[in-house]
């Protein structure tokens, strides 16, 4: 009878309107790898982050040896036995790696108020040397190491005190072949030595060749647990995917043409450690969805045909030959871009709806380079009230709005700019269904109107519903095109991602 | 042999000769140029007691700069202590001298620390007010000295920092109380972790707000040590008003961004003092070339960006603040 050494109990967590985790009961044996699966967004890891403290918990509980879990950071998570390697970068440059390693654990080494860096630095070197690492110098900067080396370094900053419970966060995207098996040993050590390790992964063949069991999130539910040795990899896919594709909100029309008339030409184009070689065209009026996993390269796509990749190679070309390698040149021809990370790069936050809106058309409301009130106000509240931006007057604070209603002002900057390309990142994440229906209805009316828009998107239901054609991208290329069909499903598209 | 190179290419010694080669070679350049007026051994002596002055409150600056806040107070923090260690001295002598400097230095720190923390808007904004108040203080406190010379260190029996080896002694024990804190206390690593990413700081437990009080004690403890090599340097302090204390800010401003640029050597304090050396031989080598004081500045500000840029560019891409 194996022992339950971690449980969570109806937990859930809520981001202001969104319920990014609902109800989630889970059972974590004693001596397990757990592998916690689903698509990006479905809640893997924000529930690790309540458990370990990023997060606070909105309702329900966990229970680690039965006793109630309650922690408010990712110390008081060590300290009570549960650690975390993140999916981002968790070291900090500037300091030494011993220094990072016992970071918020100093008192070990201080007599008073003296730390004893001396030691404190050999006792980092013979962590890392226990763990093969003998090549990574404790007291040397961790600046001067490369990525795989400061995630390496991650791993014994988190494993080194024997944790009961260890969360690896898709840590293997950053590695290197022999970087993760680097870290399936450190995790059989674990397993091993009776404790724990809730493993989260993209890589189904990876989770399936280093789990015992695998739990599946979907939409932030759990969809169920099974034993590894049982599962398979199509019926991983089938339920973290294979929800009822709702078509209330899509466009319904399957047999419209779309015109031959080529708007933008992307050829060639690679950036460095992100995407390689993409070639495709982009056609007057067309929708045309990009998905993948996320760390696909889809996301980069946008940038790279929008001018804001760095080290960009190939070319993007519009109809008139023009070759964008700018934003500012991208912005001059008409083309508009809304990214996924929706706060820090596509909105002004602490800025009123009304600048935001004008932002990009400054240049066209001013007169002789003096901007008058009135007019700003004109513009900002026809195309707010365009896109029903819920707000109390256009001088509302970007801060203050939804999500829906940010992308909304996103859309509305765009639409008044009067873009005829748009790029559009993740247009419709984390937002409610009826914001959601006014978008996809936008994008529609948009097309009508012989506007052309790249959607890149995480979700599946959306690339099928809203897009003439979807290309698929995997490890940075593209895997596959699909045309529009009522044919075509999830299955499909899924066949190319993973 | 490729591993060792690379071994110290990354230490302190590679970052320790850079900036000592750098020193060599702005001497070599002012002494061919003037070989008369600039670089004797006694003027690089000169040279030196000028820097360390500045060297001390750059090391202060250090605390809050690399944790991404910023000080404009420390001018007339330095003005005030100065004034309050005058007006002590005639009562009290070295002990007033020292004591005022110091205590009035920390004292404004540990205010200048929680008004930041509790009034929760930028660093930069509290203390351009802060300044504004100290600056106006030092004006009432200086009417406070009737001695017929206020500000003035009158008394020629306490005057021995203006001079070897007090002033050397106050600095290179300032230097090791700078280098103790940032390597062998928590919070020379926690300032560096607050500064990196204040956000997994404040997850693994550190208690941002505290440490950001500390580094601004800290910060105006070493001014007022500065003060206490300022005062004793002109024999005196003139309280200003207008934000004219400002001024003050930028010279241990230039040894702080040497310090920041030379940290991923693991020597910022080295950094620090020969940075406030080097910026105090161009200065003093374009005066001995007579170059008008607006070159100067010119010349001075271009040769620190860059020295900063060359050895702190940031990633392509990255945001720079």
């Amino acid at each position: 009878m194996n022992k339950v050494i971690l449980k969570s109990e109806k937990l859930c967590k809520q981001f202001g309107l969104m319920a990014a985790v609902k109800d989630v009961s889970l059972e974590f044996y004693e001596g397990e790898i757990h592998g916690l699966i689903g698509e990006n967004g479905s809640g893997k890891s924000t529930f690790c982050s309540m458990l370990c403290g990023i997060y606070p918990i909105t309702s329900g509980h966990f229970l680690l040896n039965g006793k109630e879990l309650k922690v408010k950071s990712q110390v008081e998570a060590n300290r009570n036995g549960v650690s975390m390697i993140v999916q981002e970068m968790g070291t900090l440059p500037g300091l030494t790696i011993a220094e990072n390693i016992f970071l918020g654990e100093e008192d070990r080494f201080m007599h008073g108020i003296v730390k004893n860096t001396g030691a404190m630095n050999r006792e980092a070197q013979r962590l890392l040397d226990s763990y093969g690492f003998n090549r990574i110098a404790a007291s040397q900067m961790i600046d001067n190491y490369s990525f795989e080396d400061r995630k390496l370094i991650e791993i014994v900053k988190a494993t080194y005190f024997n944790p009961k419970i260890v969360v690896v966060d898709e840590t293997t995207t950053a590695l290197s072949q022999t970087g993760r098996e680097e870290l399936f040993n450190v995790m059989d050590r674990i397993r091993k030595s009776g404790n724990t390790v809730i493993f989260i992964s993209h890589d189904l063949e990876e989770v399936l060749d280093h789990t015992d069991r695998i739990s599946i999130l979907r939409d932030g539910e759990l969809i169920g647990t099974v034993n590894t040795k049982e599962a398979s990899s199509d019926e991983l896919k089938r339920m973290m995917v294979g929800r009822v594709l709702d078509n209330r909100y899509y466009r319904t029309d399957y047999n419209t043409p779309v015109s031959d008339e080529v708007v933008m030409l992307v050829k060639g184009v690679s950036v460095p450690g992100s995407i390689d070689n993409i070639n495709f065209l982009l056609h007057k009026g067309e929708i045309l969805g990009i998905g993948g996993l996320s760390e696909c390269g889809m996301h980069e796509v946008g940038k790279a045909v929008f001018g804001a990749s760095y080290s960009r190679k190939g070319s993007v070309t519009l109809a008139d030959g023009y070759k964008v390698n700018t934003i500012q040149g991208a912005i001059k021809k008409s083309i508009a871009y809304a990214s996924k990370d929706r706060d820090n790069e596509s909105v002004v936050i602490a800025d009123s709806i009304r600048d935001n809106v004008c932002l990009p058309s400054i240049d066209d409301l001013s007169k002789k380079g003096i901007l008058k009130n009135k007019k700003l106000d004109g513009f900002a509240s026809k195309y707010a009230k365009l896109m029903s931006v819920k707000m109390t007057s256009i001088q509302q604070y970007v801060s203050n709005l939804s999500g829906g209603n940010k992308q909304k002002v996103v859309l509305a900057r765009w639409i008044g700019k009067g873009s005829n390309i748009l790029v559009l990142d993740s247009p419709t994440r984390g937002i409610d269904v009826k914001v959601k229906a006014d978008i996809y209805a936008l994008m529609t009316d948009l097309k009508q109107q012989g506007k052309s828009i790249i959607m890149i998107s995480e979700e599946l239901p959306e690339l099928l519903g809203m897009s003439d054609r979807i290309l698929i991208m995997k490890d940075g290329r593209i895997n596959g095109e699909f045309k529009r069909n009522p044919e075509l499903d999830e299955k499909d598209l899924i066949a190319k991602m993973v | 042999m490729s591993k060792l190179l690379r071994k110290f290419k990354t230490g302190r010694y590679f970052g320790i000769t850079v900036l000592v080669v750098m020193a060599v070679f702005f001497w070599g350049i002012f002494k061919i140029s003037s070989p008369d007026n600039f670089g004797s051994p006694k003027l690089m002596t000169d040279y030196l007691q000028t820097s360390i002055q500045y060297a001390v409150g750059g090391c202060g600056l250090y605390f809050i700069v690399v944790m991404g806040l910023f000080d404009f107070s420390i001018g007339a923090n330095i003005v005030l202590s100065s004034i309050v260690g005058v007006l002590l001295s005639r009562q009290f002598g070295y002990f007033g001298l020292i004591f005022g400097c110091l205590f009035c230095g920390t004292l404004i720190g540990c205010f200048n620390g929680a008004l930041y923390s509790k009034l929760r808007i930028p660093s930069m904004i509290v203390t351009v007010g802060l300044m504004l108040v100290l600056e106006s203080v030092a004006n009432y406190v200086v009417t406070l000295d009737t001695s017929g010379f206020p500000g003035k260190l009158t008394d020629s029996n306490i005057l021995a920092f203006n001079h070897a080896p007090w002033n050397y002694i106050v600095a290179v024990s300032t230097f090791l109380l700078m280098f103790f804190i940032l390597r062998f206390t928590k919070i020379g690593t926690y300032c560096n972790a607050i500064g990196s990413n204040e956000l997994v700081a404040k997850n693994m437990g550190i208690n941002i707000e505290k440490y950001k009080f500390i580094a601004f004690v800290l910060l105006h403890f070493f001014v007022g040590i500065m003060a206490l090599l300022t005062v004793s340097y002109g024999r005196g302090m003139l309280a200003v008003t207008g934000m004219e204390s400002m001024d003050r800010n930028f010279k241990p401003l230039m040894g702080t961004f040497f310090g920041i640029a030379f940290k991923k050597y693991g020597c910022p304090v080295t950094a620090i003092v020969i940075g406030e050396f080097i910026i105090t031989m161009i200065f003093n080598g374009l005066v001995a070339l007579n170059v008008p004081t607006t070159i100067n500045d010119f010349v001075t500000g271009a040769v620190l960006l860059i020295i900063v840029t060359l050895t702190n560019r940031g990633l392509k891409g990255s945001v720079v603040k």
